[in-house]
C-alpha cells in the first residue's frame, strides 16, 4: 500500500534519512523502531510532505505523494497523529476533533453565515461522529474540557482521535503511548488492534515501549543512522544482533549522559 | 449581581435590543448621539472583522482602517458618481473592498508576525496618499459628497436600518466563527502543522480571512458613508487602525462580545474627553495599559471567569495528573 | 548624485532609529512603537535645556540623551517588565497606548505649535566633487556610523553585549548562570532610548519640532528593521539607508506624495520575495 523507494533527506550536512526503501503491506500494523534521531519522525514528515526527500519516491496505492502539498495528503486517505501532540491548544476536544473532520464538511460561506438548515444539520452529524470517536478512546467524559487542561496522555488520545475521525485508509501513529502510565498503554494497544481488525485500517505506528510493537506489529523496521540496519517479525528483529547492539549504544550513552 | 445577570445571554440581547430601539427617544433625536451612536456600530462591526481576523485566525493587521476609506470611498463613487442606490451601492462597496482584501490577503500569506504588521500597515498608510492624490476618482483633498438614501427619507429611519444592518452583520460573523470555516482559522492560529495535516490548505483560508475581514470592514466604511453623506482622505488614518487592534485585545481576542465592548469603550471616551484631544489620547492610552497589565484576556475575561465557576463540574482534578512513565529503550 | 546623498541623511536617521528598535526587540522580544513618541519627548526635554535654560547645544544634547536613559529605563521597569512572557499583540497594543500617552502629554505640555530647532553644526554647504553637504549633514552621517559601530562592538566582543546576547537567547539559563536578566533589559531599554532620542534631534532640524515629528520617522524605522530582517544590527542601519534614498529618489522622479506608497509597495516585493527580509538569514525547516 506504501513505498519507500531509496528515500534520502537532508537537513544541511546532516542526513536524516539514508536510502530508506520499505513497503507496507495493506491492512497490517507495520512499525518502526530505532533510537532516537534515528530518523523515524523525518519518515513521517516524509510522508506528510512537511519535508521534500533529495532524492527518491513515495508511493501510495501507486501513486508518488512527492507531488502533493501537505493538505492534499488527507484526502489521499492518509492521516497522522505528532510525537509532540500537535493539539489546538484553545479549543476544547470536540472542538480539535470537529476540525479534524475539515475534509468532509462543506465550508461554503454563505450557507455557514446564514446557519441555514443543512448546516445545522452538518454539524449535528459531525458531532455525533464526535462522539464516537471520543467513545472508542474512552474521553466521553473530557468533551467540553479545553485541551491544554488535559495531562499528556489524553492529549496523545485527543491527537489519535483526530487522526482516526475521517477514517483515513493508513494511519501514521508517532509514539502514540509516550507519557502514558501503563493502563493507558494497555488501552491505546487495544485500540491499535481494533484499528486494524474492525476499521481495516493500515497502520504505520512508531513506538519505544516494545512491549506494545511486539504485541501489535506485524512486521517491524529497525532503523539508526537514518538507515534500516534490520527488518522482519517482531520476534526476527528481537534477535537481531544488529539490532541489539544499536540499542545498547543507546542505552549506554544515556548512561553516560548522567 | 449585575454581571451574573449579563451571563444570561438571552436576556442580555434582549436587553441590548430594546436599548437600541428606543435609543433615538433616549436621546430626544439629538442627532450629535445618533452619530455617536452610528460610529460605535462602525467600530463593533470593524473590529469584529479585525478580531475575525487576529483573535481567530492570528493572522496580524495594522491597518484596518484603510478598509473603512475603501469603504466609504466606493458608496461615495457608487452612489453619487455611479449613481446607484442604496441597496445596491452598500454590498458593492463590501465586495470592492473585499477585492482589496484579496490583493492585501496574497502577499500576506508568505508573511508572519512582525512583517506582516509592516506589509497592512503600509496599506493602511498608503490609502489615505492614494485618495489624496487619484483627484479624477476621489476628489483628492476636497472628498467626496455620498448622496443619501432617498427612500428612508429621514436620518431617523436610516438610523434603524443601519443598526439592523449591524445586528445582521454581528450574526453573521458569529455564524461563521462557529463554523467549520472558524475552526480552520483557529486551527491555523493554533498549529499550521496539525491544520495541514488534517487537511486544511493554509495559502486559501488566510487570504479568506483577509476577504471576509475586509468585505465587512467595507460595509462599515459604507455606512459611515452613507451617515455623514461625505468622505474625506483622513477621516480613518492610521491612529484609527491603532485604535481598532487596541479595542480588540482590551475587549478580548477571538470573542464576538469582547469586540463590541471594545468598541463602544474606545468610541465613548472621546465623548468625555474631547474638550481636548491630546486628552483623549491620555485615558485611551491609560486605559489601554491597565486593561493589558491587569485583564490580559480583555474585559470579555471578567465575565467568562464568572461563567466558568458555574459550569465547571466538580472532581475533574485528576485529569491535571501526569500519566508517567516515559520511553523504556528495553528490547 | 545630489539626491542619493540627501536620501542618505534620511537614511541614517531612520537606521538609528531602526537600531534602537532592533536592539530592544533582540535583546528583549519586544516592539516598541512608542521609540518614536519617546523620541520626541527627548527631544522637547532638549529644547527645554535650550531655550529655557539657555544651556549649549552639547550640554542640552547629552543632557537630554541622560533624560533618555532614564524614560526608556523606567518605561521598562515600570510597565514592560510586566508584560516580559505576555502575548506579543498584548506587547505591541501596549506599546501603541504608551505611544497615545506621550503624545497627548507632550501636546499638554509644549503644545501643538511647531517651533523651529537649531542643528548641531551651523556653516555654509561644502562642496566635495559635484555633491554639496552641509556641516549638519556631515555630523548626522558621522554620528551614526560611529553609533552603529559602537554598539556592533559593544553587542559582539563585550562582557554586556554577551550577557545581552544570552539574556535573548535564553532567559532562565542566563539567570542561572548569575547575569541580572531584568537589569540588562532594562539597559537595553535605556540604550534604544538614548538612540531614538539621538534621531529625535536629528530630526527636529530638517522638519521642526512637534508632537508628530517622530510619527513618520518611527514608521519607516520599523519598515527599515523588517527590511533587514529585524534581527540585525546592520540590517537595520542598511534598511534604512536603503528606504532614506529610495524614499528621496521617488519624490524627485515621480511623485513626492506618493513616496511612501512606493516605499511600502518596494518593502512588499522585497518581504514577498524574502519573507525573512534582506539579512535575515536562510528560512530553515520547521522541525514537527
Ligand atoms: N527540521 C529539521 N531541521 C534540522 N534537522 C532535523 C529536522 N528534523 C529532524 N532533524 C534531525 O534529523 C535527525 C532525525 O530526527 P527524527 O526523525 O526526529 O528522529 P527520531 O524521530 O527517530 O527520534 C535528528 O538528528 C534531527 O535532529
Ligand atoms: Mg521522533
Amino acid at each position: 500500500m506504501l513505498t519507500f523507494n531509496d528515500i534520502t533527506v537532508q537537513f544541511g550536512g546532516l542526513t536524516a534519512v539514508n536510502s530508506l526503501s520499505f513497503e507496507v503491506p495493506k491492512g497490517q500494523i507495520y512499525s518502526i523502531i530505532g533510537p532516537n534521531g534515528a530518523g523515524k519522525t523525518t519518515v513521517f514528515n516524509c510522508i506528510s510532505r512537511f519535508y521534500t526527500p533529495s532524492k527518491g519516491s513515495i508511493l501510495f496505492n501507486g501513486e508518488d505523494l512527492i507531488k502533493y502539498k501537505p493538505h492534499q495528503i488527507i484526502n489521499k486517505g492518509i492521516a497522522r497523529s505528532f510525537q509532540n501532540v500537535e493539539l489546538f491548544t484553545k479549543m476544547t476536544v470536540m472542538e480539535n476533533l470537529l476540525t479534524g473532520l475539515h475534509p468532509l464538511l462543506k465550508k461554503n460561506i454563505f450557507p455557514i453565515a446564514l446557519n441555514l438548515p443543512s448546516v445545522k444539520r452538518m454539524e449535528k452529524d459531525a458531532r455525533d461522529q464526535a462522539y464516537e470517536v471520543m467513545d472508542l478512546l474512552n474521553i466521553t467524559d473530557l468533551a467540553n474540557e479545553k485541551v491544554s487542561n488535559l495531562s499528556f496522555g489524553f492529549q496523545k488520545m485527543v491527537d489519535i482521535g483526530r487522526a482516526m475521525i475521517v477514517n483515513p485508509q493508513l494511519i501514521l501513529l508517532d509514539e502514540p503511548v509516550a507519557g502514558m502510565n501503563p493502563i493507558e498503554t494497555e488501552k491505546i494497544s487495544e485500540l491499535i488492534l481494533r484499528l486494524k481488525n474492525e476499521l481495516g485500517y493500515t497502520v504505520l505506528l512508531i513506538e519505544h515501549d516494545m512491549s506494545l510493537v511486539m504485541k501489535v506489529s506485524d512486521a517491524v523496521t529497525v532503523m539508526n543512522f537514518g538507515k534500516k540496519i534490520s527488518e522482519g517479525t517482531p520476534a526476527e528483529v528481537q534477535n537481531d544482533p544488529v539490532v541489539i547492539e544499536a540499542y545498547l549504544g543507546e542505552v549506554e550513552t544515556h548512561v553516560a549522559a548522567k | 449581581m449585575i454581571l451574573k445577570l449579563l451571563e444570561n445571554k438571552r436576556l442580555t440581547i434582549g436587553l441590548l435590543v430594546v436599548f437600541m430601539l428606543i435609543y433615538p427617544f433616549l436621546v430626544g433625536n439629538s442627532n450629535y448621539f445618533m452619530t455617536l451612536f452610528v460610529i460605535t456600530c462602525i467600530y463593533a462591526i470593524t473590529s469584529m472583522s479585525l478580531n475575525l481576523l487576529i483573535g481567530y485566525g492570528g493572522q496580524i493587521s495594522v491597518g484596518h482602517a484603510g478598509f473603512l476609506t475603501v469603504g466609504g470611498y466606493s458608496v461615495a463613487i457608487l452612489s453619487s458618481t455611479v449613481g446607484l442606490p442604496f441597496f445596491l451601492a452598500l454590498p458593492l462597496a463590501g465586495i470592492m473592498t473585499g477585492s482589496i482584501g484579496l490583493l492585501i490577503g496574497l502577499p500576506a500569506v508568505r508573511l508572519k508576525g512582525h512583517f506582516l504588521a509592516v506589509a497592512t500597515l503600509g496599506f493602511g498608510l498608503s490609502i489615505p496618499q492614494i485618495v489624496l492624490n487619484w483627484d479624477g476618482l476621489t476628489g483628492g483633498y476636497s472628498g467626496l459628497a455620498v448622496t443619501k438614501p432617498l427612500m428612508f427619507g429621514s436620518d431617523f429611519s436610516l438610523f434603524y436600518v443601519f443598526v439592523v444592518i449591524t445586528v445582521i452583520i454581528t450574526w453573521l460573523i458569529q455564524n461563521i466563527v462557529k463554523s467549520s470555516l472558524g475552526r480552520a482559522f483557529i486551527a491555523i492560529r493554533d498549529s499550521e502543522v496539525a491544520a495541514q495535516a488534517i487537511g486544511i490548505n493554509i495559502s486559501f483560508y488566510k487570504t479568506t480571512m483577509f476577504v471576509i475581514s475586509s468585505f465587512f470592514t467595507g460595509i462599515a466604511g459604507g455606512i459611515y458613508g452613507y451617515w455623514v453623506g461625505f468622505v474625506s482622505p483622513n477621516d480613518f488614518i492610521i491612529t484609527n487602525s491603532f485604535l481598532v487592534l487596541a479595542m480588540i485585545v482590551v475587549g478580548g481576542l477571538a470573542s464576538i462580545p469582547g469586540s463590541i465592548i471594545g468598541a463602544v469603550l474606545f468610541s465613548v471616551i472621546p465623548h468625555f474627553t474631547d474638550s481636548y484631544i491630546g486628552i483623549t489620547n491620555i485615558v485611551i492610552g491609560i486605559a489601554v495599559v491597565l486593561i493589558i497589565l491587569f485583564k490580559p484576556d480583555g474585559i470579555v475575561s471578567l465575565f467568562k471567569m464568572n461563567k466558568q465557576k458555574l459550569v465547571k463540574p466538580a472532581g475533574k482534578g485528576e485529569l491535571l495528573v501526569q500519566g508517567g512513565e516515559k520511553e523504556n529503550a528495553n528490547i | 548624485m545630489q539626491i542619493i546623498v540627501s536620501g542618505l541623511i534620511f537614511g541614517c536617521i531612520y537606521g538609528l532609529a531602526a537600531l534602537g528598535l532592533v536592539l530592544i526587540y533582540k535583546t528583549t522580544d519586544l516592539v516598541n512603537f512608542a521609540q518614536g513618541e519617546m523620541a520626541m519627548v527627548t527631544t522637547f526635554v532638549s529644547f527645554t535645556f535650550l531655550s529655557q535654560f539657555e544651556m549649549g547645544y552639547t550640554t542640552s544634547f547629552l543632557l537630554a540623551l541622560l533624560f533618555a536613559a532614564v524614560f526608556g529605563a523606567i518605561v521598562h521597569q515600570g510597565i514592560m517588565k510586566r508584560l516580559q512572557s505576555a502575548p506579543p499583540l498584548n506587547q505591541l497594543v501596549v506599546t501603541l497606548g504608551l505611544f497615545m500617552v506621550f503624545n497627548g502629554l507632550a501636546g499638554l505640555i509644549w503644545g501643538h505649535k511647531p517651533a523651529g530647532y537649531p542643528q548641531a553644526i551651523k556653516g555654509d554647504s561644502i562642496k566635495m566633487g559635484s555633491v554639496f553637504f552641509t556641516p549638519n549633514e556631515i555630523f548626522v552621517m558621522g554620528i551614526t556610523l560611529t553609533l552603529m559601530l559602537i554598539f556592533f562592538v559593544i553587542f559582539r566582543y563585550t562582557k554586556v553585549g554577551l550577557a545581552m546576547r544570552a539574556s535573548a537567547q535564553d532567559i532562565k539559563a542566563s539567570q542561572l548562570m548569575g547575569i541580572k536578566v531584568t537589569n540588562v533589559f532594562t539597559a537595553t531599554w535605556a540604550v534604544g532610548a538614548i538612540l531614538g532620542g539621538v534621531a529625535g534631534m536629528m530630526t527636529a532640524p530638517i522638519t521642526f519640532l512637534d508632537t508628530h515629528m517622530m510619527f513618520d520617522v518611527l514608521i519607516m524605522a520599523f519598515a527599515a528593521a523588517v527590511l533587514g530582517g529585524f534581527l540585525s544590527l546592520p540590517g537595520a542601519v542598511v534598511g534604512g539607508l536603503i528606504i532614506g534614498v529610495f524614499e528621496n529618489l521617488i519624490a524627485f522622479y515621480l511623485s513626492p506624495e506618493l513616496k511612501l506608497v512606493y516605499t511600502f509597495l518596494l518593502i512588499i516585493i522585497v518581504l514577498y520575495i524574502r519573507p525573512q527580509g534582506i539579512f535575515g538569514g536562510t528560512q530553515s525547516v520547521k522541525k514537527v
